[in-house]
């Protein structure tokens, strides 16, 4: 009778074990299975899929030259469409077979484990000889696995004390935020030079080139994107900016070989529904000419993005100050001071309070500073002078010339003397401030005042001469205004005497610069008139560059960069 | 290994690419022509308050099963079943968040950031084990845990790790229990959730790196029963401590021990310990000069440890992300790398100086001097503790489960003659009736 019990208990348990085993291997091929199909379905998301893609995205490229062809349009739709459902499909099948997948793992353990279990053997213990010496062994092996632990640790502490660590050097020791007042007088670092004023600081400038025939030009390159914005250099690099509706960015090109050395794109912001971007053919999409303290450059554009840049091209920060509402678009440049980056940014008619002049610091694009306006929409480009030992901040829009203070944008001084739409810039000569009010007149303001100098320093109006866009130039003892139509005006720093005025008889957008003793002015056709400096007007060459240019020169030791249309140009002599 | 190790083994390591296919299959939203305005994209709401605290009604219920299971019942079976619910429920239905691993890192942030205000849930679920442990052992890691319970379904070929071993491979869990109270106070960092090895099985989806972990230490787990419990978790660390003080714990018989030794190999996790043999001839007083010899040690390696820990502030400062963007920034500042990170990008679109920048991170250096200091003080009395400890003899005469390292899932008692005993005579009473 027992034996009969016990036979009929181990026939049940080889059926319980033949059961879990059974199970364990159709769960297991289950698995097999399903792990199959996600891999297979792995492998189609990651070949088929790109390859769907990228078709479609060709087929797209293909819409853009072809935007009347409706096949291809219904074919992009039908693959679009194909793509996505397959997508679908496959992000669902995904989902389902790892559920499966993990319901057949799951039995599989279990099964596994009690067909394991039923095959488990009852325990034997064995003789033991000496528990207390096995103890004391057994504690002293721990020991050393707590020591060997330690020594473990200990070299994990030695590898990482070998890893790199950076130290923040202090301000001291990674040098000044910006160059000296020397280092950038013997540089271009913004329109027209140092202080605006378009004077060389070299006299080993070329006088002679020819752009058709290549006599005289160092070299030439393409400038990927359009703008009226004129170079600016510092040592051996060369920037400006570029735009078009879509696109803002900034070159730095080689001043040796020309080279492009890097591009760096400004992000923008999407406009507000009722607003638009509209910028005059003439003003173009980048206007404003760029601006370095010798440690990064600046960049600012029409749609009130602004940017700056280290010398390798990280852009470090940027910053929208929102769409200017300016008639023509936004065109005036930047200027420097120290490490802040100096923004005119005039807009609207001057009543609702719009425009305001913004300082923001180089190194972060934060706002260091800010000063209200009461100014309407203005061109012009500030300048930075250093008048008795002490800086002024110089800003000329309609109805004011105004001094600021360019470290904290206090008011220094105002004088109630331009009007109209300006856009030429102030120069600094003489010891006088020299503004213009285009199409009417030429004004002399001494800068030394307090408050609101109008009746007390303004020392002369010249109404001979008012230019619309071309910026003054003076050497100290003549200033020269070019109009747009080409007719240059000379008159006395002193009284605003005019002393002569000669008709070039070609368009010019370019402001006139100074080398030395020599006058240069470039006109809308790429012919530099070179002329002597003095009372009266006497050229001394004319040098052709056969390409229009909008952009005013920019000297530098022994050379000219030029900015045509397309191209930027180097003259100067082989070394 | 065995035929169905081999299998199991071979299939977990295959579900690996089916969790990451449901995080590659994503596309990009279609492109209209229609005029058709995208939905505005909205963020879920935040789920009502009353699922914590059903968590930790839960949890709590949990706990006094476990424990009526575990020292009243004494029943394997009804154990694995409330593992398996935790499993389900804190594991896969509440994608194992929150779970008192983790809650330490709260806690911390708590004492350290008096700014953070720790959730509800996540103390009580720190505490409450731990005052359970306190009284009745480590019921929690039985029979509550998910990270445990996972691991302990997929146990089927045990293999015996050497004691030694184990005391050298467990200072991983206090190094571990370390780092993450250091980096979670002041690295603004919390380790324990980042390298969570289980919780992309939970979610079926997850880090890959994470999740190759996790699957290694299943595969491991295959083997060697809860290799994370036993060498890695850091709550597990405070439950050892809080078991050893335990007023009542799992025991292996349920009167009294016969010394049959069945129960030897019961243990999958090496807590069962014999009964201490006689000194050998002379030990003692060796002992005595050992012992002392730790003793003297333990200053030395707390303060060797504290110094290490100082020398390294720079390098554990760098877990800081606010530390690793200043030194990129730097490093791009000064022209040592090309290009810019998402991070140095994100800095410069702050606004913020770069000077604001190293100041900060130079700030939270110097707390990782303090904070370093502390860890490698705590590691060298850690080791000097352990072999403290390793040099004391406790006295047994029987064999019982470690305080510190059973789990308390109740595999031993089936070993136990007195307790098969126990079976028969509650069958024979429940027959009777």
């Amino acid at each position: 009778m027992t034996q009969a019990t016990e036979q009929t208990r181990t026939r049940d348990n080889g059926v319980w074990y033949w059961t879990a085993r059974n199970t364990t291997i159709v769960a297991a091929v289950f698995s097999a299975v399903f792990t199959a199909l996600l891999v297979t379905n792995l492998i189609g998301s990651g070949v088929i899929q790109p390859w769907r893609e990228n078709r479609l995205a060709a087929l797209k490229l293909r819409i853009q030259k072809e935007p009347a062809n409706q096949e291809l349009v219904s074919q992009v739709r039908r693959l679009d469409l194909k793509i996505r459902r397959d997508r679908i499909w496959r992000l669902d099948f995904a989902r389902k077979a790892t559920h499966m997948l993990l319901g057949s793992v799951v039995v599989l353990l279990v099964a596994g484990g009690i067909a394991g279990k039923m095959k488990k053997e009852l325990p034997r213990p064995q003789h033991q000889p000496d528990i207390g010496l096995m103890q004391m062994q057994e504690a002293k092996q721990a020991r050393l696995a707590v020591v060997g632990a330690l020594a473990v640790l200990v070299l994990s502490g030695l590898l990482l004390a070998m890893s790199r660590w950076v130290r923040f050097a202090q301000p001291e020791d990674s040098g000044p935020a910006f160059a000296t007042a020397e280092e950038m007088r013997q540089q271009w670092p913004r329109f027209r030079g140092p202080a605006g004023a378009g004077i060389s600081a070299y006299s080993n400038i070329p006088t002679q080139w020819n752009g058709k025939t290549g006599e005289g030009i160092l070299w030439k390159s393409k400038v990927p994107l359009p703008g009226r914005n004129s170079p600016v250099v510092w040592k051996d690099r060369i920037f400006m900016s570029g735009a078009d509706p879509n696109k803002r960015q900034v070159y730095c090109f080689d001043a040796a070989t020309g080279q492009l050395l890097w591009t760096g794109d400004v992000p923008t912001v999407p406009l507000p529904k009722d607003k638009e971007l509209n910028v005059m053919e003439d003003t173009g999409y980048a206007p404003s000419t760029m601006a370095t303290e010798g440690r990064r450059v600046y960049a600012i554009f029409p749609t009130g993005d602004v940017a700056g840049f280290d010398f390798q091209g990280r852009r470090l920060w940027h910053r929208n100050l929102g769409l200017p509402d300016s008639s023509y678009g936004y065109a005036s440049s930047l200027e420097t001071y120290e490490k802040l980056v100096l923004i005119q940014f005039d807009q609207g008619d001057g009543k609702e309070g719009k425009s305001r002049f913004i300082a923001l610091d180089g190194q972060s694009g934060k706002i260091a500073w800010e000063a209200k306006r009461e100014t309407p929409n203005s061109w012009t480009t500030p300048i930075v002078v250093d008048i008795a030992g002490r800086p002024q901040l110089i800003t000329v829009a309609k109805p004011f010339v105004i001094s600021y203070n360019p470290a904290n944008g206090a008011e220094l001084w105002r004088a109630e003397c331009v009007g109209g739409d300006v856009a030429p810039s102030p120069i600094y000569a003489g010891g006088l401030v020299i503004a213009i009010e285009p199409y009417s007149q030429v004004v002399a303001v001494k800068p030394t005042g307090q408050g609101n100098v109008t009746k007390t320093h303004v020392v002369w109006h010249m109404e001979d001469s008012g230019p619309d866009i071309c910026s003054p130039v003076s050497d100290g003892r003549y200033v020269y205004t070019l109009e747009s139509g080409g007719l240059l005006l000379c008159c006395n720093v002193e009284d605003g005497k005019k002393l002569y005025e000669m008709d070039l008889k070609e368009e010019c957008r370019a402001s006139p610069g100074i080398v030395d003793d020599k006058l240069y002015l470039l006109d809308l056709k790429g012919i530099m008139h070179i002329a002597q400096i003095g009372p009266e007007y006497k050229e001394i060459a004319t040098c052709e560059l056969g390409e229009e240019c909008f952009a005013s020169p920019a000297f530098a030791d022994g050379r000219i960069y030029l900015r045509g249309a397309e191209h930027l140009y180097c003259i100067g002599k082989a070394p | 290994m065995t035929r169905w190790a081999r299998i199991t083994a071979f299939m977990i390591v295959l579900l690996i690419p089916s969790l990451d296919a449901l995080g590659e299959l994503r596309f990009p939203p279609p492109e209209f022509e229609s005029g058709y305005q995208f939905p505005q994209t909205t963020s879920p709401p935040a789920l009502p308050a009353i699922h914590e605290y059903i968590d930790a009604a839960v949890l709590l219920a949990a706990l006094l099963l476990a424990t009526y299971l575990i020292l009243k019942r004494r029943s394997r079976r009804a154990i694995f079943a409330l593992m398996l619910f935790a499993l389900l429920y804190f594991g896969f239905w509440r994608d194992g968040c929150i779970c008192p691993i983790g809650a330490i890192q709260n806690v911390t942030l708590t004492i350290f950031d008096s700014s953070y205000a720790i959730p509800l849930t996540a103390g009580i679920f720190f505490v409450l084990p731990l005052v359970f442990t306190l009284f009745v052992g480590r019921t929690f890691c039985g029979a509550v845990c998910p990270l445990g319970a996972i691991q302990d379904a997929v146990l089927i070929h045990p293999v015996v790790v050497p004691r030694w071993l184990e005391s050298g491979l467990r200072l991983m869990a206090y190094t571990y229990l370390g780092a993450a109270v250091l980096f979670a106070a002041i690295g603004n960092a919390f380790l324990i959730c980042r390298y969570d090895p289980f919780v992309g099985f939970f979610r079926l989806s997850g880090n890959w790196n994470v999740l190759i972990i996790g699957a290694s230490l299943l595969l491991i787990g295959l083997f060697i029963g809860r290799p994370y419990c036993r060498f890695l978790c850091p709550y597990g660390v405070l439950l050892r401590q809080m078991s050893r003080l335990s007023k009542w714990r799992v025991t292996i018989t349920p009167n009294e021990c016969i010394k049959c030794r069945l129960c030897e190999g019961a243990c999958p996790f090496g807590a069962i310990r014999e009964p201490t043999g006689d000194w050998p001839q002379g030990e003692y007083k060796i002992a005595k000069r050992r012992l002392a010899l730790f003793l003297l040690l333990l200053p030395v390696l707390v303060a060797a440890g504290g110094w290490g820990g100082y020398t390294l502030k720079e390098r554990l400062a760098r877990v800081h992300p606010r530390v690793r963007t200043a030194e990129r920034v730097y490093l791009e500042e000064t022209g040592r790398v090309e290009g810019t990170t998402n991070a140095s990008d994100a800095f410069r679109a702050t606004g913020r100086t770069t000077e604001e920048l190293y100041q900060e991170a130079t700030a939270i250096r110097d707390r990782f001097a303090i904070g370093g200091t502390l860890l490698g003080g705590f590691l060298g009395l850690v080791v000097a503790g352990k072999l403290v400890a390793l040099s004391v003899r406790r006295r047994r005469s029987e064999y019982e489960a470690d305080r510190a390292s059973c789990f308390a899932c109740g595999r031993c008692y089936q070993y136990c003659p007195k307790e098969r005993e126990r079976w028969k005579k509650n069958k024979g009473v429940v027959a009777g009736r």
